[in-house]
């Protein structure tokens, strides 16, 4: 309530900046904000998101939780206490491991694909930055589409009587397979599909990091005589490192989470082959009706996923203060 | 490098410069000068493949359900070429004459708006509160930085239809309008906060002086200058509703409740023989009105994109 706090303002915030921390002027403490203002008003702005927050992303999790350890033998019957039986059996259920198994084909060949596809492209747009505004929106396109419609599309795409791709293919004098009725093919159509979705982050974040990297380096590989190829590979790329792991992350998390674009687009066919732990969830809890089953594999996701946010936090902790 | 810049120019972003500089001149170019003139031009062509990749990578598919969308049922097969050969506006005709489209197309749209306008309603003010004030709860902002990641829709679609069926909810538009601004709040609020923090506190405090009441400096000041980032909100919030399918797919089960993405993905299954050109003229009409207003706000949205990455 009393004099300005200008010289504390000016201080650099304390400690290491996290990096999720912008440089920021450490708030006011009602001091400065007399007017019209109670001490409750920071409350009463701030209780309705927290309310709604907790509510629609905390709470469901903390009650699926719960309800993981119970489970009902019919659908008529009532719950019953079971512990952590619904994971011991979700541990030895041949269903659960074929999914592990294609959750990671598919996280895996969406990381290489989504990887190096981003790379490629942000290398390209990085050239032409200043003419970017219509590439950028380009890029951004995939963004706006729902999951569903990006299904729709690719399904059209790789259709295999007339399919584009496959009128390229047999233009080259090839048989083109029919992409969604085999199995191991369907995946690649499935992975191709969600990198697609995933893709305009992966190419801004990489972008970002080109546009930051340190010309010196590069002045001085120049005079060094390296270009092309060499410097990207032995340059511009380790300094991209953060970058790199932080789209990747990403990449893991949109694609071990995803559901949309699999369901939609291939249902988890043909014979289960694009049965991803996120499917294997949706058709335990919504096929065959056992819930409190698919809690458990949700429970097992959101670990994974737990797993991999630590793992982000630790990177980007590390990255910022290094740099 | 960057001394090459004058210490006069406005500081439009220095990577841009710095960028500029990689393209246009500096020593590559220069020492590559030697090379012959088809040397060059091959060089060029080489690396403007990448973008043509790149442009190839995200129309293609637009393109070919457009090309798709204006042919008839039997002509998908018989006439596979990109360009039809005698295209029609029936598909559009049929999807836009079907209850299942104008009935979603309005849900979709109500959804959609009240999910912005609730997602602006309750984050700016949060957003306020923990860019301005010290309060107990004010690390709850942390979580809210987190909670996105953690917990991704596939963790609550089951327990959210479960208490939804519990608490009689199921078929409703509220309940997805709240749903939708419960997931799109944190990522609203932490770009909200950025973007206060960036509003100098020293205007604040003039109007302050000035007998400002809380309520006029958000009305006249902070409101003004915040726009831009509420429409970045207004925008991702919007694109969430307008494009969200897993929960949307638990929270409805009645024909007139469901929103655009549902009814697309139904009408995959429901018709025996795939109906192509249908699907594609949904999809299109679906995709159409974002792309119609996305032309204005691009940059919004990859601002918020780039915020969302959290990084």
């Amino acid at each position: 309530m009393t004099t300005t706090k200008t010289p504390e303002r000016l201080q650099e915030p304390k400690g290491r900046r996290r990096w999720w921390q912008r440089p920021e002027k450490p708030p006011v403490s009602g001091g400065q904000f007399v007017i019209g203002q109670s001490k409750a008003t920071p409350y009463l702005f701030s209780l309705p998101s927290i309310i709604l927050v907790a509510a629609i992303l905390g709470f469901p999790v903390l009650y699926g939780l719960w309800q993981s350890l119970y489970r009902r033998e019919r659908l008529a019957d009532p719950v019953e206490w079971v512990g952590l039986q619904n994971y011991n059996e979700m541990f030895s259920a041949d269903a659960f491991w074929h999914a592990m198994n294609k959750t990671a084909i598919f996280t895996f060949g969406s990381l290489v694909v989504g990887t190096g596809l981003g790379l490629l492209f942000a290398f390209a747009l990085f050239r032409v930055v200043q003419r970017l505004r219509f590439l950028r929106a380009v890029t951004v396109a995939p963004y706006i589409i729902s999951n569903v419609a990006a299904a729709v599309m690719f399904r059209i795409l790789f259709n295999g009587q007339f399919g584009v791709l496959n009128q390229v293919i047999e233009w080259f004098g090839l048989d083109g397979p029919s992409w969604l009725a085999s199995p191991t093919l369907a995946m690649v159509v499935v992975i191709f599909a969600q990198v697609w979705t995933d893709l305009p982050l992966t190419i801004l974040l990489l972008l970002g990091g080109l546009m930051t990297v340190d010309k010196s380096y590069l002045d001085a590989s120049l005079v060094d005589g390296a270009t092309g190829w060499t410097r990207a590979r032995h340059i511009t790329i380790p300094l991209l490192a953060p970058q790199i792991l932080i789209s990747t992350v990403w990449l893991s998390y949109s694609t071990l989470t995803g559901l949309g674009v699999v369901l939609a687009l291939t249902g988890g066919g043909p014979l289960r082959a694009t049965q991803t732990l996120a499917m294997e969830m949706y058709t335990v809890a919504f096929r065959n009706l056992e819930f409190n089953q698919a809690l458990a594999i949700a429970t097992f996701i959101l670990v994974l996923n737990a797993l991999l946010t630590l793992g982000y936090v630790a990177i980007g902790r590390r990255y910022d203060y290094e740099q | 490098m960057s001394d090459r810049q004058t210490a006069g120019e406005p500081p439009f972003s220095r990577t841009t410069a710095r960028a500029t500089t990689a393209v246009t001149g500096g020593p590559p170019e220069r020492r590559r000068t030697a090379g012959s003139r088809a040397k060059r031009v091959l060089r060029q062509v080489l690396l403007a493949l990448p973008l043509v990749i790149l442009v190839a990578w995200t129309l293609a598919p637009f393109l070919v359900t457009i090309s798709v969308s204006f042919k008839e049922r039997a002509a998908v097969f018989a006439d596979p070429g990109l360009i039809p050969s005698a295209p029609n506006l029936d598909a559009y005709r049929e999807v836009l004459s079907s209850e299942s489209f104008t009935s979603s197309l309005i849900n979709s749209v109500i959804i959609g708006v009240g999910t912005t306008l609730l997602t602006i309603v309750i984050g700016v003010p949060a957003a306020y509160a923990f860019a301005r004030f010290n309060f107990r709860g004010r690390h709850l902002l942390l979580l809210f930085t987190l909670l996105p990641r953690l917990v991704p829709s596939i963790g609550i679609m089951v327990p959210i239809y479960r208490l939804a069926v519990a608490l009689g909810a199921l078929d409703s538009r509220l309940t997805l309008i709240v749903v939708y601004t419960g997931m799109l709040l944190p990522l609203a609020v932490w770009l909200m906060v950025g973007f206060f923090q960036q509003i100098p506190r020293e205007i604040e405090e003039a109007a302050n002086v000035d007998g400002a009441s809380l309520w006029g400096r958000l009305r006249f000041i902070v409101a003004p200058l915040a726009a831009p980032a509420m429409i970045t909100i207004g925008v991702l919030a919007f694109r969430e509703a307008w494009n969200e399918f897993t929960l949307v797919l638990v929270l409805t089960s009645t024909p007139g409740k469901r929103t655009l993405p549902y009814e697309l993905y139904l009408m995959q299954g429901i018709e025996g023989i795939a109906n192509f050109p249908g699907e594609a003229a949904f999809t299109i009409l679906t995709v159409l009105p974002f792309i119609l207003v996305y032309t204005r706000v691009e940059k919004y949205v990859v601002a918020g994109l780039i915020s969302g990455s959290g990084k």
